[in-house]
């Protein structure tokens, strides 16, 4: 995924990115104050809000050329907070990953039921599959929600704030799944976070908003400390 | 993923509950008639006979229409639950039905009769459930919360029971009379001839459903989810908010405005299936709303001696209390 001379907003440019490549087995983490744009910016880049200006390039590919059956196959968003639905099982929650691959009528064949299962096993969560997803906690309940996404089979995993519900150990437990899928499927990933340190850790690279100007600017982890993003991003 | 179980169930509802149903129905009228007679009512037709008539004129046409507006209602509450993510939802709170009974208030009680034809009551009910769905799902654009959306249809709802009175009031004795009949909800209104017409559209609102179930398990994730899912959102609602209308608006045309059903069936489905699966949730609820509305005709025959009862009333007087024992015994 190519960014060139992009501009992203709802109806003023709130955000300006030159140029920015999102490539195949990578951790994004993108660091912004709230307010900033991080959910706009992610709007964007699943094809959900059109730029203003500049053109985003999928396998050379204009993004907004790309029909939205397509775009299904393409992104998968996983949101901050499922709270799960009642009498629905979390395996059947899985289940609906693959609906952009099934029949008029949602039929799950041998192969879906086999993808269904991979990306549970991809995040050790096989054994909660039959539990209601009412009955799950906060963290068991986001593993599920990427289990769903990578069921989806997209080639780019965007997840807003990800971690901001969940205690120390499961945010740390979190990421460290996102970081071991990238890598073993080759899957782009984008996450937006609050937590520094952990996205210090756990991610290759920084997409940085700054907190004056509009600029969006990427730094590789190993040229980061927290104070430098603070500096950037906050104060 | 459905289960042998929820299939067993399901096979249970369709080859042993319905028939049962249907036989207890036949048994429960006021004038008893003998099992051989029914057979030959249907087989070897005698138009001068008198138990013949009743049971080709009468018991046949209440009960299919029993099981069809049973079914139709509830799985257009079942569709309007999804869509609007609310177990609230149905026809009768988001004022579908009122959309109708406006219609044949304005049809059949003022100058203003659009339709004359025998088909009036029919037609008028029809355009209006449709007119209503379709405020309901413009409003639906711009009111995202479902909670809001809700009140709107209720005071849509009670605007429209307003206007009713108001065209009550002004008008003559006569159609006053019918108007206040068709509002009491019957299922005895229908005449064996227009069984076929009212199947037909019946079985285009039905296949229309079933044909949205893999939309509809999307939905229960959210609009927002359901469109990253590629569904395409507008052309989903305006297909569900058509198939429900014409379901609604077939039923009430027939049968009057009847409130409970379609709240209560997919409620209790959805507790006894414990699923969101649509694929079990369409053909439970539309057995298991058949069975439930022919199940509350048999007691309005069993009572009809003694104290003629109104269908509506019945249905909310049996099903009430269900779904209020079944929610305690989940909750337990």
């Amino acid at each position: 995924m190519k960014l060139e001379k992009v501009r992203i907003g709802y109806k003023e440019s709130l955000l300006e990115i030159d140029q920015l490549t999102i490539v195949p087995g990578k951790v994004y983490a993108l660091i912004g104050a709230n307010g900033r744009g991080k959910s706009t910016l992610l709007q964007t880049l699943i094809g959900k809000l059109p730029v203003l200006s500049g053109d985003i390039f999928i396998e050379r590919k204009n993004l907004s050329e790309i029909p939205v059956t397509d775009k299904s196959k393409l992104f998968g968003l996983v949101h901050s907070k499922f709270s799960g639905i009642p009498y629905m099982r979390a395996n059947e929650f899985v289940a609906l990953g693959r609906t952009p691959y099934t029949n008029a009528f949602g039929r799950l064949t041998k192969k879906d039921l086999q993808i269904v299962e991979e990306s549970m096993e991809t995040l050790g969560i096989t054994h909660l599959a039959n539990r209601f997803t009412t009955e799950l906690s906060d963290g068991e309940r986001q593993m599920f929600a990427i289990a769903r996404i990578l069921a989806q089979e997209t080639n780019y995993i965007f997840l807003d704030e990800p971690t901001a519900f969940l205690d120390y150990s499961n945010k740390k437990r979190v990421l460290e799944k996102l970081s071991e899928i990238a890598k073993s499927l080759n899957k782009s990933i984008v996450y937006s976070s609050h937590d520094l340190e952990l996205a210090l850790e756990f991610s290759d690279e920084l997409v940085c908003i700054p907190h004056q100007g509009n600029k969006v600017t990427n730094f590789l982890n190993e040229e980061m400390g927290v104070k430098k993003v603070i500096t950037i991003c906050f104060e | 993923m459905i289960s042998k179980k929820h299939s067993l169930f399901l096979w249970l509802l369709l080859l042993v509950v319905l028939p049962s149903a249907f036989f207890l129905h036949f048994a429960t009228g006021e004038i008893s008639i003998s099992w051989s007679t029914f057979q030959d009512a249907w087989f070897s037709f005698d138009s001068s006979n008198s138990e013949h008539l009743i049971i080709r004129e009468f018991r046949t046409p209440r009960f299919l229409m029993a099981c069809l507006a049973g079914a139709g209602l509830s799985v257009a509450g079942l569709m309007m639950q999804t869509l609007f993510n609310n177990p609230l939802a149905g026809p009768y709170i988001l004022g579908i039905n009122s959309g109708s009974s406006l219609f044949v208030a304005l049809s059949l009680m003022t100058g203003f009769t659009i339709f004359k034809s025998d088909f009036g009551i029919v037609a008028s009910a029809l355009l209006g459930a449709f007119v209503f769905g379709l405020i309901i799902l413009a409003l639906s654009f711009r009111i995202k919360n479902g909670i809001s959306l809700l009140l709107v249809g209720l005071m849509l709802g009670s605007f429209s029971g307003a206007l009713v009175s108001v065209i009550q009031f002004l008008s003559e004795a006569n159609s006053l009379k019918i108007f206040t009949m068709w509002a009491m909800g019957s299922l005895q209104s229908v005449q064996s001839d227009q069984l076929i017409s009212i199947f037909g559209l019946f079985l285009l609102g039905v296949l229309g459903s079933f044909f949205l179930v893999k939309s509809l398990n999307s939905l229960v994730l959210g609009e927002t989810e359901a469109d990253q899912l590629g569904i395409s959102i507008r052309r989903v609602r305006m297909l569900i908010i058509g198939c429900t209308a014409l379901l609604t608006g077939l039923v009430t045309a027939f049968c009057g405005p009847i409130a409970f059903i379609g709240l209560a069936v997919p409620n209790l489905v959805k507790i006894l299936f414990k699923t969101q699966d649509h694929r079990i949730l369409m053909p439970a609820s539309l057995l298991l709303g058949a069975v439930f509305l022919v199940s509350c005709d048999i007691l309005v025959q069993i009572f009809a001696t003694y104290v003629p009862l109104p269908i509506n009333a019945v249905t909310s007087l049996i099903g009430a209390p269900m779904v209020i024992y079944f929610i305690l015994k989940r909750l337990a």
